[in-house]
């Protein structure tokens, strides 16, 4: 993994504010190396949010540069997956037709229908839901309508993968079971990957790195951490809870949230 | 199936109710101005086909052109007034004023701009339905959460494709119920537009038969009349069958 960390996506003097002028979020100079999964904790307010937006290219007008690969972000080289905690489907639209029209509008001309139904085919499966195919988004539970919107993301194989609070609104066992899919997805298409949570276990459990936002507005006080979590994120799944590196790792972060959040 | 099934065997049950009631006044009345249903139903099979094709074809084709043509307007100007908060600020205040205007009132101002031909009768209702249709369109639209377009955007879709897969669909709802509720205000203002310079349509046939004193063909036009207002609304719940299909939960 090291030979291609020397790319990624560089975050130089990132500042969003509102229309008055207050700022949302800034400055922020992050550097994270290419094909991994970065978590992302923080108090409300903190930013994390306002972040994956703007690398979504959903806030234009932020300051700084947003680079990936030396190159910006919201250029046409660049595909961006976003993963939306309200799941981001369309409900007039099937399970099929959502990730459909997704692959239509990110890979335009690129595959033909063929191309399309097996990439379909693919990522449905790998969620488990290929059974869903045809059913609006509506008669879904909130755990199928996330797996749907994982399998949309990872199938227009974006190069940064961003998901904001995706299983916040699901119960523990559904949540488990999709950490558990997202990581396999992710094996499958290794994307740099911004996971924004407020739960520390999760962020423990999912991330490659685990960047800890300070309170406040991000950068008006402190630089956010990097933290290396790789001892945890190279552990099959269901051993990562009981381990010595997750407790330790738990009350680094706890430690640290109570320095630096209150 | 059964469902639907049942659903036509209740519209069956209302119309012979309907007929059982319309039966039970005119034999209280016993008057030539309501004759009974069967001499209504004999005069209407009695028609000339070829006649009354060419009328229903009239007043299908004006009401069809006036609803395509608001349709159309009213989608550009109430898409334009709920994507953009400026064009909104500007066109706001217009239809603010002018949507009061009761637009059957200026009839005769239309026909003495547009003739009595076929332009004014194809305006009148274009008129009557569009700022229905603008306002309704405008509000569907800003009910979509903004965060529906968040994905699309995120993987680079154009202004067009978010129209196609967001904002269209998204609004389409309330624009087949504004198109159901205006659909007979939209038959009446027909009516009143096949009263004059005309020779075709069914407000010219009813009239035409009121004028002859011929009541139980007039009936039979009015029956006639109400059976293209149906089958419109039936084309609409089609519409609504065809692509509101999302919002049913299984």
């Amino acid at each position: 993994m090291s030979s291609l960390e020397s790319n990624g996506l560089q975050i130089e003097d990132l500042q969003v504010s509102y229309s008055n002028g207050e700022p949302v979020l800034g400055k922020l100079n992050l550097s994270l190396p290419e094909f991994g999964i970065y978590t992302v904790l923080g108090p409300s307010g903190s930013g994390k949010s306002t972040l994956l937006r703007a690398i979504a290219g959903l806030l234009p007008g932020y300051g700084g540069k947003l680079l990936f690969n030396g190159r910006t972000v919201h250029d046409q080289h660049t595909l961006v997956g976003l993963v939306p905690q309200n799941y981001g489907l369309l409900p007039w639209k099937t399970v099929h037709d959502n990730i459909d029209i997704a692959l239509k509008i990110a890979r335009p001309g690129e595959a033909d229908k063929a191309a399309r139904e097996a990439q379909i085919e693919r990522w449905l499966t790998a969620m488990g839901i290929a059974g869903l195919s045809g059913r609006y988004p509506l008669s879904l539970s909130g755990g199928q309508q996330q797996r749907v919107a994982i399998a949309r993301a990872f199938a227009i194989q974006p190069a940064i993968l961003l998901l904001d609070e995706p299983f916040s609104a699901l119960d523990a066992m559904t949540r488990e079971g999709l950490q558990r899919l997202f990581l396999a997805g992710w094996q499958e298409h290794p994307a740099t990957a911004l996971f924004v949570t407020h739960d520390v276990e999760e962020a423990i459990l999912l991330g490659q790195r685990i960047l800890v936002m300070p309170a406040g507005k991000a950068g008006t006080a402190e630089a956010p951490e990097l933290l290396d979590n790789s001892a945890v994120f190279g552990m099959p799944y269901e051993d990562k809870r009981d381990s010595a590196e997750f407790m330790e790792r738990s009350r680094t972060i706890r430690r640290m949230m109570q320095e630096r959040w209150q | 199936m059964r469902q639907r099934l049942r659903h036509i065997l209740r519209l069956l049950l209302v119309f012979l109710v309907m007929n059982a009631i319309w039966y039970l006044i005119y034999l209280l009345l016993k008057h030539p101005i309501l004759p009974s249903p069967g001499a209504v139903y004999r005069a209407m099979f009695a028609l000339d086909c070829r006649e009354v094709a060419l009328n229903v074809g009239y007043s299908l084709l004006r009401i069809t052109e006036g609803v395509a043509l608001a349709l159309v307007l009213g989608l550009l100007i109430g898409l334009l007034m709920g994507r953009s908060p400026f064009w909104n600020r500007v066109l706001d205040p217009v239809v603010y004023l002018t949507y009061p205007i009761p637009k059957i009132a200026l009839l005769p101002v239309v026909m003495l701009f547009f003739g009595l031909g076929e332009t004014s009768k194809v305006l009148m209702i274009m008129l009557i339905l569009l700022f229905q249709i603008i306002i309704s369109v405008r509000d569907g639209i800003k009910a979509i959460p903004e965060s529906t377009y968040d994905v699309l955007t995120s993987i680079g879709a154009g202004s067009v494709q978010k129209f196609w897969n967001v904002t269209l669909p998204g609004a389409l709802s309330v624009i087949l119920s504004t198109i159901r509720i205006s659909l007979g205000t939209a038959i009446s203002v027909l009516f009143f537009t096949e009263i004059y310079g005309t020779e075709h349509g069914m407000g010219f046939f009813i009239m035409d038969a009121w004028l002859r004193l011929d009541y139980s063909e007039m009936y039979a036009g009015i029956l006639l009349f109400s059976f293209v207002g149906f089958v419109l609304f039936l084309l609409v719940d089609l519409l609504d069958y065809k692509f509101m299909k999302w919002r049913k939960v299984d």
